[in-house]
């Protein structure tokens, strides 16, 4: 039997050379794509075929707050990224430091997100004001409770690393599973970002 | 404090960290290109100019972003196919699904007061 078969009968858990919590997260991924794919639909087919409900550019949408929000998920990533790369290293405090900077930047992004629901609220724009008011909170609650989880699976991670019992192979796996996740709510906001928000804008 | 915290996990001396050392790089790169992106992005709505133009690139550049960040970030250039395929399927459903949705709900064949949450003007 070759080498690479000798090591794949060894590790259980691995099939196709691909590990299986990868391959599984890839799959979760693209169900979650699904997902976002009808909320945001559903928030674009009613902003067509009912365009003057509301004119969300005036006195609602703040775009530099906006852009300001993923500006700072987009640079949480690329913690994320560096993360993952220290930890295929075995470079544990490296690994720390760009984990808690992930979640430093996840919370900021909570915030705004707060902030911004709070000021709408305030403007009389509510989960029962309309389609917009529903598909809008629905679409960006959703997205800002998959950023909510993934900060609290960091943490977890973060305080893990602490035990003693991460080991080279295993936990990079790991937090590249979670890298994953992170990513992913990430895209999910460039596209939200400009579709939802920056469109609204154009020729205003 | 633990002696866990000190020192890095034990990991092969024979492994080779060249390539994650050419993706920090990379990471960099990727990092600034995304902020200056989101900067035009920001800037380009406020321009004066053709709507279907300025339409355009705002969705060629979100959808660089997108592209760039499942590649790079995601290490799905670096991975197997397989994993290209599992993700590509949803995607490939999500923008069917709002594909189909636009056809559905398209005003040229449905009457605003036949959508669900529509109340036409004068009720």
């Amino acid at each position: 039997m070759s080498d690479t078969a000798t090591a794949h009968h060894e590790d259980g858990h691995k099939s196709l050379i691909i590990d299986n919590k990868k391959l599984l997260m890839w799959l979760f991924l693209g169900s979650d794509c699904m997902f976002f794919g009808t909320l945001i639909s559903t928030h674009l087919i009613y902003r067509k075929i009912n365009p003057t409900e509301i004119d969300p550019t005036v006195n609602l949408f703040s775009l530099e707050l906006t852009s300001f929000s993923t500006f700072i998920l987009l640079m949480s990533s690329f913690l994320m990224a560096l993360a993952v790369s220290a930890m295929h290293k075995g470079q544990i405090k490296s690994f720390r430091r760009n984990v808690i900077g992930v979640i430093f930047f996840g919370l900021i992004f909570l915030g705004c997100q707060v902030y911004e629901f709070t000021e709408f609220v305030h403007l009389g724009l509510k989960l029962d004001t309309g389609t917009f008011g529903s598909t809008f909170y629905l679409m960006t609650g959703t997205h800002g409770v998959h950023v909510a989880i993934g900060i609290f699976w960091l943490i977890c991670m973060y305080f893990y690393s602490y035990t003693g019992k991460m080991d080279a192979h295993e936990s990079a796996v790991d937090v590249e599973v979670a890298g994953l996740y992170w990513h992913f709510v990430d895209i999910v906001w460039i596209i939200i970002f400009t579709v939802v928000y920056l469109i609204e804008f154009i020729g205003k | 404090m633990s002696q866990a915290d000190y020192n890095p996990l034990p990991v092969s001396p024979a492994v080779d960290h060249s390539g994650e050392n050419e993706k920090y790089h990379v990471f960099v790169n990727l990092a600034l290109v995304l902020a200056a992106i989101t900067g035009v992005e920001l800037v380009l709505v406020y321009l004066p100019f053709n709507k279907a133009f300025i339409f355009t690139v705002l969705v060629s550049l979100s959808m660089f972003k997108f592209v760039a960040v499942i590649a790079w970030f995601m290490h799905l250039i670096y991975d197997k196919l397989m994993l290209t395929l599992a993700f590509g399927t949803g995607l490939v459903i999500a923008a069917g699904t709002y594909t189909a949705l636009l056809f559905l709900f398209s005003t040229d064949y449905v009457a605003p007061h036949e959508i669900p949450g529509i109340i036409p003007p004068g009720m």
